[in-house]
Parts: C-alpha cells; structure tokens; sequence
C-alpha cells in the first residue's frame, strides 16, 4: 500500500516494514532478535525454526525494494548477545546495504558488537523533516516515525463479529510501526478521528474503516 | 500385640467418645492391618478421617511393641488433601487419637502456607504423620535425597480422591505414588472417595493398573444413605422471573425468610463474582443480618477464610455466602439449611451441597434451589429426580497428559536426577501413561534436554543435561529455582494481591481486571468498598472508600460449567414433561413462560429437534436446541457452522448454553440448504470437527494450561513480583510458533486432543447428532426472540467461525474511536 507523507511517497507492506522510495531507505522496527535462543537458553523449549523466520522476512522485503540503506528503529536485538547474534553477523556479511540502528529499550549488548559490523547507531535520526525514533516522540515540525508499541487494532462488525490484527498506527504526526519480528506480541490501541489505521493481513495491507 | 488386642484399643476409644465405630470404619482398619491397599467410599462427616488414622496408628503399636518408650523419628504416613483448609481439621483427628492413646508420635502439616522456617524445620526432622496437599508433595520429590525421607512410610491416604480424579492434579498423584511404590516399598496406598458413577475404574487410577497394589487391594463402601429434600424457591408471581441468567437477586426477600427461619445457612454461588454480590445485596437490603454474616471464596485471604470456617462451627453466623471453596471436607454441624443459586450442572456436586446440612445422623438434609433465570427452574425439578433415584456422575480420568509429565521429570531431575529406563516403567504402570510408546518417551526425554530440537551447533538450549553414567539432571541453579516456583497444576489467570495501603493483606483479584482500574476507581472485594491507590509490583494497594462512590463488583474468569450427561438427560425429561399433564410445581410455574414459547414457536416433544430463526439489529440468529449440555453443543454449533460455512464465504458468531446454541450472522443463513445437504450427518464428524476454525481457537485456550504446567510459560511465584519479565511471553504467541514451526510437538497435539476428548466430548456430539436424526426437523421462522433463545442470543462469550476472507471481512468491519 503506497501513503503519502510530507509529500514523500511510502510503501507499506505487510511484512511490517517501510519503503521510503526517494531515500531508497527500507524502514523496520522491533525485530527482536535472540529473543528465541534468549527462552531457549533458559530453559523454554521455543521452535528454534522460528528464529530463521525473520531472516526470510528480511529477505523477501531486502529483495522486493532492493534499498541503499536499512534503518532499525529500535529493539532489534532481544537480549543479551547468544548465539543468534552469529546468525545475525552472518547475515550482515552477505549484505552491502548500509545499516542504522535507532537505539531501543533492549538494544542492551555493547554498541562495539554493532560499529565492528559498521552498523550506525543513533539514539534519534533525522533525515529531512522526518524524525526517527524508538519511543514515540513528538517534536516541532517533524514527523515520527517510529515502534515500540507494537501496535494492534481491534475491529467490530454487524452479527457481533471481532477481529484483532497488527497494524500501522498512523497519527497526524507519527506513523507508529509493528513489529517485524516473529514471535513477539501486539498491544492494542484505539484511534482517534484523525488516526489512520492500516491492518496487516498476509494477503496485504487494508485500511480499516474508523466510526 | 494382636489384632483383636489392637481392636479393643481402637473400640475402647469409640465408646470413651460416646461413638460406636461403623462397619466401614471396622472394614477399613481390617482390611489396612493385613497389609491392603484399597478405595474407601464414604461420604463427608461420616468418620472416614478415623476410618485410616486409626489403622495407621495401630499398625505402628504392632510393629513397635515398645512404641511408649521408644521412639523412632522418621515420616510414618502422609495423607495427602486436595483442599489446604481441610488440613487443619485432619490434623486435630490425627491429634486427639494419638495424645488419648499416648503415643509419641508428631503431626505437622506442610502446604503452600507453611512458612519457610517451619519446612526448612521439617526437612531436617520430617513430623511423624505428615498432611500434605498434591502440591507440596510434588515438591518434596523435588528434594535432594527425597527417597531416604520416604524409605520407612507405611502408609499414604488420598484424601477427597473424586476430586483430585479427572483434573491434572490427579495425574499428579498417580504419578507421584508410581515414585513412591518403589522408593517406600512397605506403603500402603488409600484413597477416600465420595459417591461417584465409576468407583471401581477411581481404584485402578489409584493404585495402578494391572500393578501388584492393585490386585493387593479392597474397595470398601460406607453405605450411608441420606435423605435429601430439593425444594425450588419461587416468587409468588412469575411474571418477574427474568428469561436470561441473572444473580437471581429477584428472590432476595425469599431468601431472607429462608435464612430467619434456619440456624446458619450456606448460601451458594456457582462463581466467585456472585458470591460477592449477593453479599452485597443482603448486607443492603437487610443491614440487620450484618453482624452475622459472612463471605467465603477461593480468593479471600486464608486468615479470613479460616475465621469463617471456626465462626461457622462455633455457630456464630447466620448466613455465609460462598463458593465450592466450601464444598468438601469441613465437617459443619451446626449448618441448617443450604440454599443453591444457579444451576448446580451436576448431580453429584449438587448432593454434596445438600450433605452439607443437617449432620446428625438419619437428619434429612434440606437444599433450596434459587434458579436465576426461568428456564433453570426446570434444571430444578430435574434435580429432584436426581435425588431422589441418586444418579451420580463418572469423573473420566486424563489420559497421556504430556504436560505434567515433563512437569514430573524436571521435578526429579532437579532432586537427585533419574536414570530413564527405571522411571519409564515406572511411569508405564500408571493409569494415564498406560498408552504410553517408547517414542512418545523419547520424545519427552528429547524435549527436556534438547528442547525438541536435534542437537545443533549454534542452539544453546538448557534444561536438563544428560550426564556420564547416563543420569538426568538439572545442574542450573536458577533454572532449578524457577521450576520449584512452578510446580503445580492449577493454572490461574495471573493474580495480584489486595493490601490496605496501611498494611493488611485482603486477597487476590486477576490481573485483567485490575488492569481495567484507574487510580480512584472504586471496587467491591470481599465484601469491603475498596479505592485503588496504585498498583505496583503485582500488588494492587487500596483504602476504604468512600461509602458514597459507585463501584463494581469485582469478577474472574475461569470456565463455564457445562451439565453432565446425566443431567442433560433427566432435563430433556423434563422439558418434554412440559407438553403432557404430568406438571411438577416447577413446571406449572413456568406455565406462562411456556404460553409465550407456544405464542412464537413451540414447546418441543420428544421426537421433535426444534430450529428457530429470526432477525434483530445484531443480525441473522439461528438458534437450535438439542437439549444436551454445553460441552455438546460448542461442538456441535463449532460443526454445524463449519459445514454451512463450506456452502458459501459466511462469518458466524458462535454461543451456546445447556440448552441449546446459536449461529449469529450479518447474513441471513440459507436453512433449506442445511436440511438439503443433510448437515446434521455423523459421517466425518471427526475430520469437520478439527477443519473447523472453532477448534483451534479452543486448543489455544487449552495450551494455555499446559504451556504453563510444562514450564514453557514462566509465570513466577503467585503473587510475588517477578523479575524475570524478559522470559515472559503470552501463551497466545507460544501456540502460534508452536503451530507454525513445530506441528508434531507432543505438548500442541496434546491441546487438540484436550479439545475433542474433554471440552468437545467427540462421543457425545455423535451420539446427538444421532438422536437429532432419529427426531423430526421443527423449523420456526419467528417474529422476535422467544423465551427459549434469550439466555442463549444474550450470552457476549462467544467463538466465532469464518469461511470469508480476511480482506472481506475487514471492509465489513470497523474499529470505533475513543470518544
């Protein structure tokens, strides 16, 4: 789904991520990695095929868009470093775009781990009049984008029928990213008149009709 | 000294007591003193406690002759109770027999609420004659150097064994005594069972099937018979009787005639949110019953439970409203008269209510029946049948429950570790893993030290590790810590405890429901009004409110109760009744009731399957009614849906009651084609069953629990703050990587089996659908709801079934903004 903002174009796609096509930069939040082998090594027999997951995630978005430059807003790294974090170095190797990490509330292990893969760390970017972030921050002028949250919508319709889904939360001045990653949860909001809500389906991406 | 000897000590302290002792209780020391295992039906306050402390005391005189003088410490006998408050009476038994006969023997008691010097006290030096719940058993077993504890105990009682049988708790114990037949090889193993319809199938779960204790075992049966006496609380007028479920509030000044008229009375509710607001409602309506009145359910603070239960017996109250917390064990004589609210949903449970009055021997007990909503009244003249031709139901035994045996082996890999080969034959003799495949046992054995996984370079999972010699073991010290922390069955939703911000511990109320309060907010809890201060660290502070603030009610989850077959039966009974002249006062009641059913649709006969539909502003209903408990009815409203859901792209909304159940839709439902294409066919019912949508929703719900039993959840101490938030996750996220990554895992395929064996009851539902096919179609297109389908179209929880896309259904959908 392409959105407009700021007179820049977006695709949204159902993976989680951004395109910023201008930029050429692909935008993901909240991937949590580790997070499996952190239960794992604790003694929580989670799938550990589920860990490979979000590196085919990555995959199908790296070669739908083919970007210059990813940007992690935050939490991209679970826990403290476990054997995850090699699968993650590997991955890096075999790729030449340029990677930026936003720093987020787990990113816990030694910045040093991220320079010695010539990853860029910000604690916030900005790039034109765009502000990017982990925690949703609300800044004079700029708009945010930004993760954290996770965020989830819950829908009602005639015949007293439910849904809850991921979605892209967008505020007047903040667009709000789900999680990218396998395995992590969804906490639900509720929209305002000005919000935007796009749901995430595994066909694609659907506005969802607010009343 | 011999047996008549030991007799006449134990007849000498009947009649010191003023008793004479039953044939049970003579039957039960006999069969004991010759080395017997057995099963001991007997009902409560019947003396069943003394039925086993006697023989296991007298068989410690016989071995030590010189037992006055000599005194050998060590653990003799643990009886093992389902409910922590029975212990302290089972003690006082325990007590009064050995100070009388002047024995040195000692008797504690360790349970989730003995202190940790008080256990720390009994490892070094255990009591004599231990009370211990499943529990704290287990636990034991997952002490260091646990068989040396056990080697001399003579015996083990399974107190309330109906309860523990067909709940994972009874799992538990079995497989615990397996442990304990080998480690103890002297012990005898009793249980104590109330009246149920498989006695002799409770046995064999008890002792093992085909095992040595079995075939070395009696089942002895006390016989009593008690009158019972159900009589329905109606209103002089019915035209107030509300069509859908309600607390029955409506019947309040009933009610407190009932209790002026009668000593103490115990009032009933079927949950714990009931209970509180009929409190309330007493306390408001009548103030003058305050001083003598109380409240007792599962979440009140243990030190105002336990107040409760001696004012009980010291007959210092009037009225107690409370829950099953007081359904077993505690002996209350001077309780007069017992009122039920609700529909009871099994015969058995309900007997036992009425057993709690009138203890003197040859007293008839008397139980009121309060039916909350009209159409309960006829669960109420069904009840008097029940009772009156005392059908009772079967408790079905779990079978393969993979969760609490990985449960189990961590427990003995963090006491001294354990070798497979002995524990698997172990394991194999009890009842639940009889089916057990040397496959399945890899598999577990391969899901405790690898995770599941094969053994791959990178993976770094650790539980418990293989050594050397090929022993079990967790070495991790913290992992060993979180587990004993988790050892247990019960799975609740998350709780947090109530304090007085002055101090003061009240009780514990669910996390979701504290998570709904704001600060100010005012709420009702164990019988107190109670502002929120803050919540902070799984504590939940408040302070008295102010008297004048609104404020709700506090309310929990758990599970809907759904009626056994044999109530389902005897209700279907009664409602065919209702056509004929043969009207009990309950039925004549609900005649106008009856008269607005006949108005819209009809009264069904027992060759008739009656549908009705119609339409309101939710949309399209199609309500059946096939009359056979809830448990059928999710099934068969999850395979209905599914099957006309295959005709054309429909979304449903699913609710179901013991009655019936009903298909919600926002289109109309096209019913020529349900009869046309034969939907109702018991062919492939097992394949609609598990392709429908609905049973994967409820195998989530089940993997829930056995996420938590098998320790892939870490839920932390009840009601201590945890720090181990990053190894939390939601079982809800655990079903799906399990489902998507690892579909032939043990633990997922038991949550489905779960699902089609205990909640969706696969034998039950076809058996229905056959009798539905032996009935004639009665299809009524109404106007407007009826008085049949109003409990049913007014229930908000529901499942749902779709056949539309998910794009479809979102564009259809919308969220609502804050306002």
């Amino acid at each position: 789904m392409n959105i407009i903002i700021n007179n820049q174009d977006f695709i949204l796609h159902q993976s989680g991520a951004v395109f910023w096509e201008k930029e050429k930069i692909l935008l993901i939040s909240d991937v949590h990695l580790g997070k499996v082998a952190h239960f794992r090594k604790h003694g929580i027999g989670i799938p550990n095929n589920a860990i490979f997951e979000n590196f085919a995630r990555l995959k199908t978005v790296l070669e739908l868009f083919n970007p210059t430059t990813i940007v992690f807003l935050g939490d991209l790294f679970h826990s403290k470093i476990n054997n995850e974090w090699n699968l993650f170095v590997q991955w890096t190797k075999e790729h030449s775009q340029k990677i930026i990490l936003v720093e987020g509330n787990h990113d816990i292990i030694s910045k040093q781990n991220y320079s010695d893969l010539n990853i860029e760390i910000f604690n916030e970017l900005e790039i034109g009049n765009f502000l990017l972030t982990h925690h949703p921050t609300e800044k004079e002028d700029f708009f945010n984008f930004c993760g954290h949250i996770h965020p989830g919508i819950q829908l009602r319709g005639l015949g007293r029928q439910f849904l809850s889904l991921s979605c892209f939360f967008h505020k007047p001045n903040q667009l709000i990213f789900p999680a990218f990653g396998e395995f992590t949860g969804n906490s639900y909001l509720i929209p305002t008149e000005k919000d935007k809500v796009y749901a995430i389906t595994k066909e694609g991406i659907i506005e969802v009709a607010i009343n | 000294m011999n047996r008549e000897e030991l007799y006449a000590i134990a007849e000498k302290w009947f009649q010191d007591q003023g008793w004479k002792a039953f044939p049970f209780q003579t039957q039960t020391w006999t069969a004991f003193l010759q080395g017997k295992n057995g099963l001991l039906n007997a009902p409560t306050g019947s003396g069943k406690t003394y039925a086993l402390w006697f023989p296991i005391v007298l068989d410690y005189m016989k071995k030590n002759p010189n037992y006055k003088t000599k005194h050998k410490p060590g653990l003799k006998a643990i009886w093992i109770t389902p409910l922590r408050a029975l212990s302290v009476e089972i003690k006082q038994a325990a007590e009064r027999i050995v100070e009388d006969l002047e024995l040195p023997l000692t008797v504690g008691i360790r349970s989730g609420d003995t202190s940790q010097s008080e256990r720390a006290k009994q490892s070094k030096k255990m009591p004599d004659l231990l009370i211990t719940t499943p529990e704290s058993l287990q636990l034991l077993l997952a002490s260091k150097e646990f068989a040396k504890t056990f080697a001399n105990c003579s015996a083990i009682v399974v107190d309330e064994w109906h309860e523990l049988l067909g709940t994972k708790r009874g799992v538990q114990m079995e497989l615990a005594l397996s442990r304990l037949k080998i480690v103890a090889p002297k012990m005898r193993i009793w249980g104590i069972s109330a009246t149920i319809g498989n006695l002799e199938l409770a046995q064999q779960v008890l002792l093992g099937v085909n095992s040595e204790a079995y075939q070395n075992s009696v089942l002895i049966k006390a016989n009593i018979n008690k009158k019972i006496k159900v009589l329905s609380i109606l209103p002089e007028k019915m035209d107030s009787y509300p069509w859908r479920g309600h607390m029955g509030l409506h019947l309040i000044d009933e009610v407190a005639k009932i209790i002026r008229r009668s000593k103490t009375t115990l009032i009933f509710t079927n949950v714990r949110s009931a209970c509180e607001m009929w409190f309330q409602a007493i306390l408001e309506k009548y103030p003058e019953f305050a001083g003598d009145m109380a409240m007792h359910h599962g979440s009140i603070s243990r030190e105002t439970r336990l107040w409760v239960e001696n004012a009980i017996r010291n007959e210092d109250l009037k009225v107690v409203v409370c829950t099953s917390s007081l359904d077993l064990g505690v002996d209350f004589a001077p309780v007069e008269t017992i009122i039920q609210v609700g529909g009871p949903k099994g015969v058995a449970r309900f007997l036992q209510r009425a057993g709690r009055s009138g203890h003197q021997p040859g007293k008839e007990s008397v139980i009121y029946f309060l039916a909350t909503h009209a159409i309960e009244l006829i669960e109420a003249s069904a009840l008097k049948k029940a009772a009156a031709r005392t059908i009772v139901e079967d408790r079905i035994p779990y079978l393969n429950s993979w969760d609490v045996l990985v449960q189990y082996l961590n427990s003995l890999a963090v006491s001294d570790g354990f070798y497979p080969d002995e524990i698997f034959e172990e394991v194999k003799n009890t009842f639940c893993y009889q089916n057990m495949t040397k496959e399945n046992w890899n598999w577990i054995l391969n899901f405790i030290t690898n995770g599941s996984q094969s053994l791959q370079a990178y993976d770094e999972f650790k539980k418990v590790e293989i050594e050397e010699d090929g022993r079990f073991k967790i070495h991790s010290r913290m992992i060993a810590m979180h587990h004993r922390m988790q050892i247990g069955t019960i799975v609740g939703d998350a709780s947090l405890n109530v304090k007085f911000l002055s101090g003061g511990y009240i009780g514990s109320i669910e996390e979701w429901f504290a998570s709904k309060l704001q600060p100010g907010d005012v709420f009702t809890f164990a019988g107190k009004r109670l502002e929120l201060f803050r919540v902070k660290n799984m504590q939940v502070l408040v302070r008295k409110a102010d008297p004048k603030k609104a404020s709700r009610v506090v309310s929990w989850m758990g599970g809907r109760m759904a009626l056994s077959v044999q109530m389902s039966e005897l209700l279907r009974e009664e409602l065919y009744a209702a056509n004929t002249d043969k009207l009990t006062p309950e039925l004549i009641a609900l005649q106008p009731l009856f008269a607005r059913q006949r108005k819209e649709s009809i009264v069904p006969d027992t060759n008739e399957f009656l549908i009705e539909t119609f339409k309101t502003r939710e949309g399209f209903h199609a309500v059946f009614y096939p009359f056979e408990g809830r448990f059928v009815h999710e099934a068969l409203a999850s395979i209905i849906s599914y099957r006309i859901s295959l005709l054309s792209p429909i979304t449903f909304s699913l609710a179901y009651n013991d009655y019936g159940f009903e298909l919600l839709s926002d289109q109309e439902i096209d019913m020529e084609s349900v009869f046309d294409n034969n939907l109702f066919s018991t062919e492939y019912v097992h394949h609609d069953l598990q392709k429908s949508l609905n049973s994967t929703e409820m195998a989530r719900r089940k993997f829930r629990d056995i996420s938590v039993i098998a320790g892939l959840v870490f839920t932390g101490m009840p009601g201590k703050p945890v720090k181990t938030k990053h190894l939390q996750s939601g079982s809800q996220l655990l079903f799906e990587v399990f489902r998507d990554y690892e579909p032939d895992n043990l633990l997922l395929q038991q949550a489905y089996i779960e699902t089609f064996e205990h909640q969706l009851e696969e034998g039950r539902l076809i058996q229905a659908l056959e009798r539905i096919n032996r009935q004639t179609i009665v299809w009524k297109q109404c106007k407007k709801p009826t008085p049949f389908s109003f409990p049913i179209i007014t229930d908000r929880l529901r499942e749902k079934l779709s056949s539309e896309t998910l794009a479809e259904r979102i564009k259809k959908m919308t969220a609502s903004y804050m306002k």
